[in-house]
This record gives C-alpha cells, sequence and structure tokens, in this order.
C-alpha cells in the first residue's frame, strides 16, 4: 500500500477514476498468465455454466431442481460434505501442533520436520492410495500396530470404510493444513505469550486467549485449503470406498463419461464449484474480520 | 579467396530446373511401385480395450504384420472411450477396426459409426457358432471370454455355486464388479436364476427378483469395484474370499503365476463375455481393416490368442477348448436388453446395493 502512494504509475492504477488513467506497463507480465487462465479456465467456465443451465425451454434453474429432488443426490452430497469435513477437521487436529512443533524448532530438526512434510508431495495420489489399501486391511499394518500396542482385541475393518477414507485423505492433504499455519505461527512474537505467563496465565488459558486468536488467519487459510481439495477429491473414494460411498466428484465424472449426460455433469460441477467458493469467500471474510478484531 | 572457405550457394535458372525434374522422377518412382514402396507405409489404427493391448501384442498382431507386411497401431481404452472417439471423428475416421463389448457395439449402431460384415469381405463369418454374428452382421464375436467366481485357495477349495456368494460366513469377504462394468451383469443375472429358480435365459428379464436377491448380498460385500485389478490384488492377498464375474484371461493366468487364486465354474453356469469386431464406417485401410476381422474370427489366430486370455473360441474350425467343463453352460444374455436397461439398473443399484 505504502508504495502504491509512492509510485505514480501504481498510484493512477489504483484510483481509476483519476484523470489521465493508464494502465500500469508492468501489468503486462501477467499477460501469459491471464491468457492461459482466460483458455484453460475461463472459457471451459463458461461454457460449464451454460451447459449447467441450458434445457430444452431454455436457461433456467430446472437442472439444479431435477437434481435436488432426489433424495439419492442429498445423500451423495451429504458424504461429500461430511468426509471433506472430517478430514479438515483431522486435518486441522493434527497440523496445529505440528505446526507449533515446526515452528519452535531450529536447525537440523526444523530441516528435517520440512522436508518429511514437502517430500511426501512428490509422491502421486494414486500411489498414496495404493499404499492405503495395503495399509488399511486386516492384516494391515496399521492393524497390527494397534493389536501390537492392546488397543484393539481383534482386526478393525477400515479398508472401503468411512474412517479408512479419512485416514487415505488426511495423509494427502495434511501438508496444506501444516504450511499456512506454520507461516502464521512464524510472525507471532514469541514473547506474547511469555507475558501471558508472567501475568499469571497458565498453558491452557495463553493457547487460547494468546495463540489460537493470533494464529487464526493461519487456521482458517488451512480449512480453506483442504475443505476446498477434499471436497473435489476423486481418486482417493475411488480406491478407498469404490462404489459403496458416492461423492460428487465421482458423480461429474460418471454423468460425463458414462451416461453422456452433460447437463448432469455440468450442474454437479457447478454446485461443487459454487460450495468450493463460498469455503473461499469465507475464509476471506473470516480472516479480514480476525484481523480486524486483533 | 573466400570462396575456398565459405561455402555458396547460388541457384541459377538450369540448376533450379535439374533438381525439379530430378524430384519429379522420384516422385513418379514412388508412385509407380506401390507393392515395394507403399506397403511398408502401411499402417491401421485399431482401437481395443486397454487390458487387450498386450495379449494382442504378442499373439495376433505381430502374425498380422507379418503376414500382411504392414503396421499395426492399437488405441487401447474403455469401449464406451473408444465410442466416443468415433462419434467425434465420424467425419473423418481414423481407426479402422474396433474391438468392443457387444452392449457398447449396439451403441456404435444406433450411432452409425460401423459398417457390417459380409461373407464376401469376410468369409470366415461363415464358419462362426451359433449366436456370434448380431444385428444381421454389424459386428462379431472373435472369442467369448467367460466370467465365473475367482476365489483365495487359501480360504476355500472350491466354490460350487453362485449361492456360496450368499453364505453368512463371508461377511465383509465378497468383492462383486460395478454395474458400470460389463462384468457387473453377472452377480445381478446368477442372482436372478437363484431367486426365481428359473433357467438363466428366462431369468435375466426378472430384473425384480435380481434386485431383491443381490440385496441379501450386502453383508457379505467388502467391495464393488469399477477397476478389477486393485480388487483382484485383494483377492490374492486374502482381505477377500471371493470376487464374482472375474474374468478368465485375468484370473486364470494369476493362477497360472502361483497366486492363491483360482476361478471357479460353478454349476449353475458361466457367464460368455461379449467380445465383439467391428469395421469402422468409412475408415481408412478398409481392405486391411476387413482381412484383419477375418483374420481375428479365423482359427488360426483364435488358436494363438486363446493361449493368453483363456477364452472359448468362437470359430467352429478352431480346436475345442476344455478350459470350461463340457457339462456347465456356457451363458450369453440378451445384451440389447442389458444395453436398453443398464442406465435404469446403475441407477437402482446405486440405491439399492451400493448406497
Amino acid at each position: 500500500m505504502s508504495k502504491a502512494t509512492l509510485d505514480p504509475h501504481t498510484a493512477a492504477v489504483a484510483r481509476p477514476g483519476h484523470r489521465g488513467f493508464k494502465i500500469d506497463p508492468t501489468a503486462a507480465l501477467a499477460l501469459p498468465a491471464v491468457l492461459y487462465l482466460v483458455a484453460a479456465y475461463a472459457i471451459p467456465l463458461a461454457i460449464l455454466l451454460f451447459a449447467a443451465f441450458r434445457t430444452p425451454e431454455g436457461l433456467s434453474l430446472a437442472n439444479f431442481a431435477g437434481f435436488f429432488a432426489d433424495a439419492y443426490n442429498w445423500q451423495v452430497t451429504y458424504n461429500t460434505l461430511w468426509s471433506a469435513g472430517m478430514s479438515t477437521l483431522a486435518c486441522l487436529v493434527i497440523g496445529y501442533p505440528t505446526a507449533v512443533a515446526l515452528a519452535r524448532s531450529r536447525g537440523v530438526v526444523q530441516m528435517a520436520l520440512l522436508v518429511s512434510l514437502i517430500l511426501p508431495l512428490s509422491v502421486g495420489v494414486v500411489v498414496k492410495a495404493f499404499a492405503w489399501t495395503i495399509m488399511l486391511r486386516t492384516n494391515g499394518i496399521l492393524n497390527q500396530a494397534l493389536l501390537g500396542i492392546g488397543l484393539i482385541d481383534a482386526p478393525l475393518r477400515l479398508l472401503f470404510t468411512p474412517t479408512g477414507l479419512v485416514i487415505g485423505a488426511v495423509n494427502v492433504f495434511l501438508p496444506f493444513m501444516i504450511l499456512p499455519i506454520y507461516s502464521v505461527l512464524r510472525l507471532v512474537d514469541a514473547r506474547l505469550p511469555e507475558a501471558a505467563a508472567t501475568l499469571g496465565a497458565g498453558p491452557v488459558y495463553r493457547f487460547f486467549h494468546v495463540l489460537l486468536p493470533l494464529t487464526l488467519p493461519g487456521i482458517i487459510a488451512g480449512v480453506a485449503f483442504v475443505f476446498s481439495l477434499t471436497v473435489s477429491m476423486y481418486v482417493v473414494p475411488n480406491l478407498l470406498m469404490g462404489e459403496q460411498f458416492m461423492t460428487l466428484p465421482r458423480l461429474v465424472a460418471r454423468s460425463y463419461l458414462y451416461f453422456r449426460n452433460e447437463a448432469l455433469g455440468s450442474t454437479i460441477a457447478v454446485i461443487l464449484l459454487v460450495i468450493a467458493v463460498a469455503v473461499v469467500m469465507g475464509s476471506q471474510y473470516l480472516i479480514r474480520l480476525t484481523r480486524h478484531e486483533t | 579467396m573466400p570462396n575456398e572457405t565459405v561455402p555458396t550457394f547460388s541457384p541459377t535458372r538450369r540448376s533450379i530446373l535439374k533438381a525439379a525434374s530430378g524430384l519429379a522422377v522420384l516422385g513418379t518412382g514412388i508412385a509407380g511401385f506401390p507393392s515395394i514402396v507403399r506397403a511398408q507405409t502401411k499402417e491401421m489404427i485399431i482401437g481395443c480395450a486397454g487390458g487387450h493391448v498386450g495379449w494382442m501384442n504378442e499373439t495376433v498382431v505381430p502374425l498380422f504384420e507379418k503376414k500382411y507386411d504392414c503396421k499395426i497401431a492399437l488405441e487401447g481404452t474403455r469401449s464406451s472411450v473408444n465410442l466416443e472417439k468415433m462419434r467425434q471423428n465420424r467425419d473423418k475416421p481414423y481407426l479402422s477396426v474396433v474391438m468392443m463389448d457387444d452392449p457398447v457395439l449396439i451403441q456404435a449402431v444406433g450411432e452409425g459409426v460401423i459398417e457390417k460384415l459380409t461373407p464376401a469381405g469376410v468369409p470366415n463369418l461363415s464358419s462362426l457358432k451359433p449366436g456370434t454374428v448380431h444385428m444381421d452382421g454389424m459386428w462379431a464375436n472373435y472369442q467369448q471370454p467367460w466370467c465365473g467366481i475367482g476365489f483365495n485357495t487359501d480360504s476355500a477349495k472350491a466354490v460350487a455355486s453362485w449361492a456360496d456368494l450368499w453364505d453368512k460366513n463371508l461377511q465383509g469377504k465378497v468383492i462383486i464388479p460395478s454395474l458400470q462394468n460389463t462384468e457387473g451383469v453377472w452377480p445381478l443375472i446368477f442372482a436372478a436364476a437363484l431367486a426365481t429358480g428359473k433357467p438363466l435365459a428366462e431369468a435375466q428379464y426378472d430384473i425384480d427378483a435380481a434386485f431383491a436377491k443381490l440385496k441379501q448380498l450386502k453383508p457379505n460385500i467388502l467391495n464393488i469395484y469399477t477397476q478389477m485389478p486393485a480388487s483382484f490384488n485383494l483377492l490374492e492377498q486374502g482381505e477377500a474370499s471371493m470376487l464374482a464375474g472375474a474374468f478368465s484371461e485375468f484370473a486364470i493366468p494369476r493362477e497360472k503365476a502361483g497366486a492363491p487364486v483360482a476361478l471357479a465354474a460353478p454349476k449353475e453356469g458361466v457367464g460368455a463375455m461379449p467380445s465383439g469386431i467391428a469395421r469402422v464406417k468409412g475408415g481408412p485401410q478398409d481392405e486391411l481393416a476387413l482381412a484383419f476381422i477375418n483374420e481375428m474370427l479365423g482359427p488360426q489366430f483364435q488358436e494363438a490368442m486363446i493361449t493368453k486370455t483363456f477364452a472359448l473360441p468362437t470359430s467352429t474350425k478352431a480346436p475345442p477348448s476344455d478350459i470350461v467343463p463340457a457339462d456347465i453352460p456356457v451363458f450369453a444374455p440378451d445384451w440389447g436388453n442389458v444395453a436398453k436397461n443398464r442406465q435404469a439398473w446403475i441407477e437402482r443399484f446405486d440405491r439399492e446395493i451400493a448406497a
């Protein structure tokens, strides 16, 4: 912002009503990306939206009304939101303490933690999901570990269950929760919790009244990231759940590839898009709100 | 002396005319010797199932390329994807032959993208088993892979009947195919026969009874798959005990490789998979396409392919196969009825069985 007031070019861009409005020449640097996104995203999106609203009688909401008139589709929508919600919650519960450990560690330990976080991102989702089909078996490593430490007496059925799906999804999407929280935690002044402690605040009080409010923007960003990714996941439910747990992205694929029902596929895709956009915009609003309050 | 160190090119009218006449002679030469030059460039693209690419490249493709001095390129993918390619390229087809499941070929006929076969162009059409030439010659079956019940040999020694899938001791141990897959019809059809006691040919139309019986299987279902290899892996590892509708071309090679699996042919019968071959309408290399189809329907190629696919030959001239016991019926359903009702069945399956 300060640069905008110093740089006359930027200032002109920032105030379109200003006389002699000129486009900042540096904006041209974004041209390749803009052209790419227009061709690869904006135009297909426009076609998708058109297909979703097009009916033999003209443009209408009939496709959406038809979709929501079927109780089965409500179940599929619930499955999608449930799996995304549970995966996001699990990522948050596991990811927050990890981000704290990462932010407080130094040197080799921090490097090792970061590498162990980033490196798995280079492994494809299909490979990870296949690996989980092995680990979640009744004689898989997870059941053996639980049996070994005495938490269970008999192997649990995890494969092709919603629990197994959440476990697999957390493995894939956990870094997208940890990294935003970590980036915010790094900016938190370490003296603030210490100051609270000198004023008599216990660890729990310090966490809920000092650290948590300060890291809320990171949490919101992480939740938005993970929820958007898990609500649209296709490969993980396909491999870890089979046909027994239908989700919206899988219904989109089936509508296009199998039923050749473009209207249905586009309608579901638009519903998914609305969910994702609502999450992103909602998170932006919450971030602004928390900044305003702090 | 710059001309000695730096080569230069200064075309004169005479040199240009010389070069042009040389090229013209060369062009005439190429056109004048088609049997030598063109035969080497003959190439034909065949659309087939992704899973067929391996055995085709090992058996029939080398045989054909050698015999007809040409190159075959295989585009292995789902039948429905190949159909989409034919629809999209209707005006300028690039596939010459397609090998698809019968239900998809029925759609291809509806789309007008395949052309009728006649004994004049495909002489081997006349020596096929009854019931393997469809819709007055629009396509024919070049083999009949069969589907039974794949089972883990550590869990069971044999599977005598399709009713064994409903055994109370198999809770969470049975895998069935999705109805999106062609083999997905077998649990449904055999469930109808078990529920009604009717012969398969009649029972296949009693779909309400089939769904009611299949619903009783739900406690035993571990997974409903669309990708067979991953599910078959679960069978090999013992996570599942039975896989209903397992393919001969997939299960038997694994059994022979020493995996603890076997393919049972239950007493009620096995399902004949609809492996069809058709000529693309207006496709390139039409003569070569007809030759390929003819060879695929003949005894030599069928004998070669079934060494890998463990399917049943469709040519009456091919040596009989003992891969399925003689007393076990090999049932081919009314694929027209399947194609007509499949979408409605899938939607019902989603709601009543999968959910």
